[in-house]
């Protein structure tokens, strides 16, 4: 275990010295719009920008592009599709408000039911030690009972 | 023969509900004639439903354009293939498909269980033939496959032009063969409720079924990606639709179901949790039918005419409310001694399984449907794409992923220290020397990539975990009986099939991890605008655009191919001919990508676009390790097929346990 902690806090050093947060590139900022934009085309594809192929999702890029090279931030950019097709043009709810409900609801049901699976576990061992108990009080009310049947054959045995 | 297909409809559906009504009569009153008589429908009901099916098989394949589902899904045009394919294109025919499999399963319950379980098999009979009517119901007065045109047109609409390909084929009925599988647990789950014959019968009885329709959902998951990556020309494979979702949720469940399970066979214990997780698994199943025929969610899926939602709202709600009520009512008998020796065990790592397994659910669940929730609250409608699940589900998996290692190789009963350090020393060891050994090629810095990271370290320590226990059984073999390897390891396989079967499953499972997280992190992709003999490179290859060719495939199908050849290392590589299929009275052209595909990435072509000068917009993806999702698939498969091959010994210990039932509990043919 010894060698395990040390060779654990070798990796943790090295992890440090090895890596640097990358530093986003154009193309990147490009790819982060796409991702975080659906695609507004007529026949209401349903898809995230980035994964449609329709002719509209081209036109979108090469706007979003110019938009970018024009020096407006990722925010301004979502903020202006946003003002104009409405939260919908988002590929996921905002973190703010009645929508930060859905990014907390899994993780709290999660965390709920593993208190509730973690209780039941305690008290099912606990039913069983409590048995387990019992059984051993039962077995000391009646010492001997079987060790000296056990005897009392191992001394009948002729050698 | 339309008018023989829509008449054998009604009789179908008039003899379930005379099956269901007497099947009922019959246990309820222990009714030997209404039994007898019961037992013929289901094999009179399967009999109309195929009659029916053959006449609009036939339909399709002599293009009678005077049903309107045949005129809107084919034409005559159409390769005889997608003819055959088109009967599930839409929604009338597919009801009419999933009917075809229900009925067909029935029968084969039916026969299986013919002299036996007589105290079960009427209410599940009952239960699956109530099933049965809904679908006759909605085919027979809502959406009738057999709907006459009274002008029939020379010639119909055609298939969609993104359902034209093989897996329209495969990918379909492997899924509804899956969901409709679902329908057998469920039945015989509440026909245990129903008799209160509750002890682990009815999970015996159905241990096969669970595994074949989980076996067949899971395949139908990973063909539906395999379709969507060469279909849909976006480089991905799963798009976190809300009808993939539909299909994914109830494999989840399954999942959980088919582990827990094994806690109440071993130990009789988690009788409630195990039938709330049966009713679970199916009411997803009709929940992702709801979905895909009620327009209500957006997805790509979605039914042209989706005009079912209600109906599927209301089944959906009476199965909840019924199951519900007959659990509440059942609890005194359901339930069981539950007691466990140690926190540290191998039943509370499944615990913590079926936690995460649901957990996934629950937040696919939560995403898919909050669309409705915020439309309901603050009257904006918002979208649930991939980010959230991503966020969401990436890390839940990965916990799944630990414990999927740390399950199988953690002792039942009690896990002490020692036992722990023995069992876990060397898949830790292997994980921390691959965790070193990957440090310096493996980029790392944005979240995608570490959680990549996570997952590989994960992958091998899970992998680890596995072989060390094929190891420990095919060593002990050799030891005991001097074997060869190879010799020893298929012993041990084919004498502990569920075991060994299973292990091999959570193989597969492991390779769809790595493959999902090398695909996601480390992909690529560039467009280009070419003129013919233009280059460009990408990751290592020099891809050169030859030319853009014209072929008229058939009068309504026109192709249109670009050359491109691809050049590694100076040397020939691969000619890609990325198309566009232009389909007659289409607007949008369809993509049909061109993938080279090998175990360390896929060099996948797409034409984009092009123009009258020849030139054309090429994208190239480079997506690392997607073999490995569809070899993982494989891997699934071929343990699974282990787990459920008959085993003799199995067998006859079921045999002599009939032998005894029969005696204490007489068939009606014998009385």
């Amino acid at each position: 275990m010894q060698l395990l902690k040390i060779l654990f806090g070798i990796f943790i050093a090295s992890w440090f010295l090895v890596h640097t947060p990358n530093i986003s590139q154009a193309g990147a900022l490009l790819q982060d719009l796409e991702n975080a934009l659906m695609c507004k085309c007529d026949d209401k594809c349903g898809k995230v920008l980035i994964n449609c192929t329709c002719s509209t999702s081209d036109k979108t890029r090469a706007k979003l592009s110019k938009m970018l090279e024009s020096g407006l931030t990722i925010e301004q950019i979502i903020k202006s599709q946003v003002d104009k097709y409405g939260e919908t043009v988002l590929s996921a709810p905002t973190k703010f408000g009645f929508n930060l409900t859905a990014w907390v609801m899994p993780f709290v049901a999660l965390i709920a039911g593993g208190v509730g699976v973690r209780k039941i576990i305690n008290s099912w061992v606990g039913k069983k030690e409590e048995l387990d108990s019992q059984d051993e009080t039962q077995e000391k009310s009646t010492p001997g009972k079987y060790s000296k049947r056990l005897q009392d054959e191992l001394d009948g045995i002729e050698l | 023969m339309n008018d023989i297909g829509e008449f054998t409809l009604l009789v179908a559906l008039a003899t379930a509900i005379y099956g269901c009504v007497a099947y009922i009569m019959a246990a309820r009153g222990n009714r030997i004639d209404l039994y007898l008589s019961a037992d013929k429908t289901p094999v009179i009901v399967w009999g109309c439903v195929v009659i029916s099916s053959i006449c609009l098989w036939r339909a399709f394949l002599t293009n009678d354009f005077s049903l309107q589902y045949v005129w809107a899904y084919s034409n005559i045009e159409l390769d005889t293939f997608y003819k055959f394919a088109s009967f599930w294109g839409g929604q009338k025919g597919s009801l009419l498909f999933w009917t075809l499999l229900l009925t067909t399963y029935t029968v084969v319950v039916h026969f299986q269980n013919r002299k036996k379980n007589l105290r079960v098999v009427p209410y599940a009979m009952a239960v699956l033939l109530t099933i049965i009517i809904f679908f006759l119901f909605l085919i027979n007065f809502s959406t009738n496959p057999f709907e006459r045109i009274p002008l029939p047109p020379e010639d119909g609409r055609g298939l969609n032009p993104l359902l034209q390909n093989y897996w329209m084929v495969i990918h379909p009925p492997t899924l509804y063969l899956g969901y409709v599988g679902f329908t057998v647990p469920f039945a015989f789950a509440v026909a245990a409720l129903l008799s209160k014959n509750l002890d682990d019968g009815w999970i015996r009885l159905t241990r096969k079924w669970t595994l074949i329709s989980w076996f067949f959902l899971c395949m139908g998951n990973l063909f539906g990606a395999s379709w969507a990556y060469v279909e849909l020309g976006w480089g991905g494979y799963w798009a976190w639709d809300p009808v993939e979702n539909a299909a994914f949720m109830p494999l989840l469940v399954a999942t959980a179901f088919l582990h827990s399970v094994m806690i109440q066979e071993k130990k009789d214990m988690m009788k409630v949790w195990n039938m709330s997780l049966v009713l679970l698994t199916f009411v997803m199943t009709i929940f992702g039918t709801f979905i895909t025929r009620s327009g209500l969610i957006q997805s790509v899926h979605t039914f042209d005419e989706a005009t079912l939602g209600y109906y599927f709202l209301a089944f959906l709600f009476v199965i909840l409310f019924a199951c519900t009520a007959l659990i509440v009512a059942r609890l005194p008998l359901l339930k069981s001694d539950n007691q466990l020796d140690s926190f540290l065990s191998r039943e509370s790592s499944f615990l913590f399984n079926n936690l995460l397994l649901l957990g996934i659910a629950f937040a696919t669940f939560w995403g898919t449907i909050f669309p409705i929730i915020s439309e309901a609250v603050r009257g904006i409608k918002i979208t649930v794409g991939p980010p959230f699940y991503n966020q969401v589900n990436v890390p839940i998996g990965l916990a799944l992923l630990a414990l999927i290692g740390i399950g199988p190789v953690i002792a039942w009963r009690r896990a002490t220290f020692s036992n722990l350090k023995k069992n876990f020393f060397k898949p830790l060891a292997a994980a921390f020397i691959a965790a070193v050994a990957m440090l310096p090629v493996i980029p790392l810095g944005s979240r995608v990539e570490n959680y990549t990271y996570l997952t590989f370290i994960l992958c091998v320590f899970v992998l680890a975990c596995i072989l060390i226990e094929f190891y420990k059984g095919t060593a002990s073999r050799m030891g005991l009986h001097e074997e060869s390897i190879l010799g020893a390891l298929t012993t041990i396989t084919w004498r502990n099939k569920r075991q060994y079967g299973g292990y091999i499953v959570h193989i597969g499972v492991v390779l769809i991890f790595a493959g999902i997280a090398g695909s996601q992190a480390y992909g690529t992709h560039i467009e280009k605008h070419l003129k013919t003999g233009e280059t460009f490179k990408i990751r290592g290859y020099d891809i050169t655009y030859e030319k853009l060719v014209a072929v008229e495939a058939t009068s309504v199908k026109t192709r249109v191919i670009a050359q491109l050849q691809v050049e590694r290392n100076g040397s020939h590589y691969w000619t890609a001919r990325p198309e566009k299929e232009f389909y007659k009275g289409q607007n949008q052209p369809v993509s049909e990508v061109d993938v080279l595909s090998t175990w360390k990435e896929d060099l996948y072509m797409i034409l984009a676009d092009f123009r009258e000068d020849e030139s054309a917009t090429i994208k190239v993806y480079v997506n690392p390790m997607v073999s490995w999702m569809w070899t993982g698939g494989w891997i699934i498969a071929f343990g699974t097929m282990i787990s459920m091959w008959p085993d003799r010994l199995e067998q006859r210990r079921r045999l002599n346990r009939f032998r005894k039932e029969e005696a204490l509990f007489p068939s009606p043919a014998q009385e």
